[in-house]
């Protein structure tokens, strides 16, 4: 064993580690930059330089993306990494107190941990590990997904049955393009944009991002609320804190772990289930969603552990449990290994020289995350507002488009980034509509091959209920729906004489008009729903039709409680009505324009044009120019990255 | 002395400069695979990588663009740079299935396959603790117990599912066939006692080792790293099937680019030490080279999935 840990820490190992973790976290940090993309790019140095060096610089990569996807959470509310989501639910909050520096450190510090706890297990336990992993079928793959979504019923406090719509909405959307299930053409309208779906991390882009954007054009305030002077990394509390949840820390390692461990769940999920376990134990102040440490602790100790969890079905049974898992894959295979439970008995010097190196990696990310993390802080906290917007909404374009190399990518995350604006200020916040998303194929899958093999065998009941860790996962799915409501049932239970319906006056007639239009808009997108489904074959319709009747019922269902009580839950719109609506029109003006001038061309003139709607001070000759010149200089730059560094083919 | 030196110098420049505006590859090689890492497209391009910059001296950058079951790649592939910079990889049946199935923005004859290089033949695998020891094993009990052998496979539609629907047909036996999303996770179901075997990949043998039993592969002849496995052919079943996978350009690529490509991943085919990479990979090395009998295999092929999958009930 000593002689992997020697062989991974060569001075040269050492100073690729530190670079990769880096580089990760630069990665991680921008949406729409993914790791996969990365490490895809760095496959070739395996042929030209030592195996295991390369190895080591792709699980830095690796590790360090996944904690960078945590400062876009928390700092402009936008998960960098699907994984990072949840870390937006209590990031972003502390950010706008003033903690966003406290919120860094702590994600660093959880990252960290998490980190560990998997490439330790990854080292000690992995074949244990993957054979448990196998006892997971199609239907608990379904139930988890289902797991996932209960956090709706308490990222949609303000109102619950607007949250499930816009849980159906997203599983819905979801559904667009070919199916994984039956290879069949869904909901795409004749549209060959639409053919391979809505992409998840464009969708979560525009979903989150481009109403940060909008709302921060509107009004002269500051983005974060700045402190008054620095505080260098604020460790100490943030020690303190970790400490406080040590309990939480363990658990959601433990949980990343087992997660990342499943083939094909990932981060995301890892993320969400322990975070909606910590915020069940939670009985301090604040409130989960409204700031509290323990989300962040849970979410990325969580993520960070899946990196190791997500090794173990890669080298135990040669099946890559994330996407990067699988660029490796490729790359330990083109180097000769043959993955398999042989693989740790016989030692594969390589492998271990790997994990001892993920392991590096992963203390390097301490001070390396840090000093980042910081700066990340730094640069978002004192760019000006006419500074932010532009470089922020170029790199929403550049992320979107880097995905999969699609301009039309651009356009659809634009139009989530509008559709999300608009339904959050109703009352149907994101987060519900990007669980429906990210889940929902997860769900179908599961659900369809449940129901094939159910079918076949004729239990279909005992298929989806019967199943012992089905069970365990339903009681946990059903505790944590419930948990939320969990006063209201108390009172009901001991019959207690306070009035359980929740006295608010009620709405002016213009709000209730308005609520009335949004429940119609997504009762009829039910409808079309239902009505494309008839013409589906029986694997491709059952889910999507099931998910639009559930819906077209929670539609009649607030329809009736709206008349019932006139209660009604929105955001008020502040500010510039013509500076928020010039966000979207010169990003789509932008895309328009790509096919003609090219992409710098269109990116220079998006940046310039939105210094203006975002310029509230007004500047003097100098400052306009050195503002420009920024914005000039940034846009280029990352460019080059995406373009020469990274291979993406800009149009 | 210095004069002659001069000249040579020179007229060797000018020979380099007059070969270079026609030599391949011009500069690095785009090599877009339109699925996501970690499948059989994806595993054997990193196998063709190393190759290709061994003998070309040129990066062979490998991407990903997944979607649609390939459809988002395709059908963007005629929009790419025609120098022969870019390449993609295309896989049979999924090329001539896809536009069947309605309009995915691509039809088969717009892509122009210039070689197929390999494909993986479908196999029965079970679990190495099963009770079927034989495939007259698997038989007998689906002849006993319709629908009760429960299959995992790679997606629908695909070489997997059409194996299944094709085997049926030919034993006659009714079997239920479970779509999963890429080998990978067909695997998973197999390992974990989701399902009673896989139509799967004579390389999930090669990957699973001891853990699992091919009970037949779908080749003319036995796969050489599995000299014990018989064909169905061998067990009175006329079967040869699998995924091929191959590479196309630009349909505006000129007629020279289309050659030079598929001479190059021809000489890498031809190189012993990949031969033996992809064998022991399990593997089936194919050479369908461009020129008449790329358009004879195709039509051949193009026939067979159709009819196949008209049978499967998914293309009218």
């Amino acid at each position: 064993m000593f002689e992997y840990i020697v062989s991974a820490l060569t001075p040269l190992n050492v100073m690729l580690a530190v670079f990769g973790v880096a580089a990760g976290t630069v990665i991680g940090s921008i949406p729409g930059l993914t790791a996969t993309m990365a490490v895809a790019v760095l496959v070739p140095l395996t042929f030209t330089m030592a195996p295991d060096s390369a190895l080591i610089l792709m699980g830095a990569i690796y590790t360090g993306a996944i904690y960078g996807g945590a400062y876009a959470a928390i700092l402009l509310n936008t998960p960098g990494t699907p994984s990072a989501i949840a870390t937006t639910f209590d990031g972003f909050p502390m950010a706008k107190r003033g903690d966003g520096d406290l919120a860094v450190s702590v994600a660093c510090l959880a990252s960290v941990f998490g980190g560990l706890v998997g490439a330790l297990a990854l080292l000690l336990l992995a074949p244990p590990l993957a054979q448990a992993a196998l006892a997971f079928g199609p239907v608990e793959y379904f139930w988890l997904a289902i797991f996932g979504l209960s956090l709706i019923a308490a990222l949609s406090t303000g109102d619950f049955l607007k949250g499930m719509i816009g849980a159906c909405f997203g599983l819905l959307i979801a559904m667009i393009g070919v199916s994984e299930t039956s290879a069949e053409v869904r909901f795409t309208f004749g549209s060959t944009v639409l053919l391979g779906g809505i992409e998840t991390v464009s969708a979560l882009i525009g979903l989150y991002c481009i109403p940060v954007l909008i709302d921060l054009v509107a009004t002269p305030n500051r983005h974060l609320d700045a402190p008054e002077q620095t505080r260098g990394f604020r460790l100490p509390e943030a020690f303190g804190m970790l400490l406080r949840n040590k309990f939480n820390v363990l658990r959601s390692s433990v949980i990343g772990t087992m997660v990342g461990a499943l083939p094909g769940a990932g981060g995301s999920i890892a993320g969400l289930v322990a975070y909606s376990e910590a915020r069940r134990g939670n009985k301090g102040e604040p409130e989960y969603g409204k700031g509290n440490p323990g989300g962040i602790i849970a979410t990325e100790s969580a993520n960070n552990a899946t990196v190791g969890g997500g090794f173990i079905p890669t080298l135990v049974l040669g099946i890559p449990g994330t996407p990067p898992d699988a660029v490796i894959l490729g790359a330990l295979l083109v180097q000769g290994v043959r993955t398999g439970p042989a693989l740790f008995d016989q030692g594969a010097d390589i492998v271990y020289t790997f994990i001892f190196g993920l392991l590096l990696a992963t203390i390097l990310m301490l001070p390396v995350g840090l000093l980042i993390g910081r700066f990340a802080y730094g640069a978002i906290v004192r760019a000006p507002k006419s500074a932010l917007v532009p470089i922020v909404a170029f790199m929403t374009v550049i992320g979107s488009f880097a995905i999969r190399n699609s301009v039309s990518d651009i356009a659809i995350m634009i139009t989530l980034g509008v559709i999300g604006w608009v339904a959050a200020k109703r009352g149907f916040s994101a987060s519900p509509i990007v669980l429906g998303l990210i889940l929902g194929r997860i769900a179908e899958q599961g659900f369809v091959q449940t129901w094939t093999i159910g079918d076949a065998i004729g239990n279909l009941w005992g298929q989806f209920f019967g199943r012992p860790i089905s069970m365990v996962i339903i009681a946990l799915t059903l505790l944590s729906f419930l948990y939320p409501f969990w006063p209201q049932i108390k009172r009901l239970v001991s019959r207690s004489t306070t009035d359980t319906v929740i006295d608010r006056d009620p709405a002016p007639t213009p709000a209730v008009i308005r609520d009335l239009a949004a429940f119609v808009i997504f009762g009829a997108i039910a409808l079309i729903v239902i009505s494309q489904s008839a013409g589906l074959n029986p694997d491709a319709a059952v889910f999507p039709r099931t998910i639009a009747i559930g819906m077209l019922c929670l539609v009649v269902l607030s329809i009736v409680k709206l008349f019932l009580t006139r209660h009604v839950t929105e955001l008020q719109v502040e500010g510039s009505r013509l500076r928020m609506i010039a966000v979207p029109m010169l990003m789509f003006g932008a895309v328009a324009l790509i096919p003609v001038l090219g992409f710098e061309i269109s990116a220079l003139l998006l940046g310039v044009a939105l210094v203006f709607p975002s310029q509230h001070d007004s500047f003097t000759p100098r400052g306009w120019f050195y503002l420009l010149l920024g914005v000039i200089v940034t846009i280029l730059s990352v460019t080059l990255l995406f373009g020469r560094v990274l291979g993406v083919p800009l149009p | 002395m210095t004069i002659r030196k001069t000249i040579l110098a020179a007229a060797l420049a000018a020979l380099a400069g007059s070969a270079s505006a026609n030599d391949f590859p011009p500069g690095s090689v785009d090599y877009i695979i339109p699925f996501g890492p970690g499948g059989e497209s994806d595993i054997t391009a990193r196998f063709q990588q190393p190759f290709f910059q061994d003998l070309f001296g040129e990066q062979l950058v490998v991407s990903y663009q997944p979607g649609g079951g390939g459809a988002v790649g395709w059908s963007q592939l005629n929009g790419l740079a025609d120098d022969g910079t870019k390449i993609m990889g295309i896989n049979l049946p999924h090329i001539v299935i896809k536009p069947e199935q309605g309009d995915v923005g691509f039809t088969t004859e717009d892509i122009a396959a210039v070689y197929w290089f390999h494909y993986t033949p479908d196999a029965i695998v079970v679990k190495a603790d099963s009770d079927f020891q034989t495939l007259q094993d698997l038989i007998d009990f689906a002849k006993e117990n319709p629908r009760q052998v429960i299959f995992s496979g790679s997606g629908k539609g695909t070489a997997n599912h059409l194996a299944q629907v094709q085997f049926d047909d030919l034993a006659d036996i009714e079997t239920t066939y479970v779509a999963f999303k890429g080998t990978g996770a067909a695997v998973t179901a197999l390992l974990g006692n989701q399902v009673t075997a896989e139509w799967g990949y004579t390389t999930v043998g090669a990957a699973q080792g001891d853990a699992v039993r091919m009970l037949a592969v779908a080749m003319e002849e036995r796969h050489p790293a599995f000299p014990d496995v018989p064909t169905f052919k061998e067990l009175g079943f006329d079967m040869v099937s699998g995924a091929y996978r191959g590479v196309a350009v630009p349909n505006s690529a000129s007629e020279e680019v289309r050659q030079q490509v598929a001479d190059a991943i021809a000489t890498i085919n031809a190189d012993a030490a990949f031969q033996q990479q992809m064998i022991d990979g399990g593997f089936a090395l194919v050479d369908v080279g461009y020129g008449p009998d790329m358009d004879a295999f195709m039509a051949e092929k193009a026939e067979g999935y159709i009819a196949a999958a008209r049978s499967a009930e998914i293309i009218d």
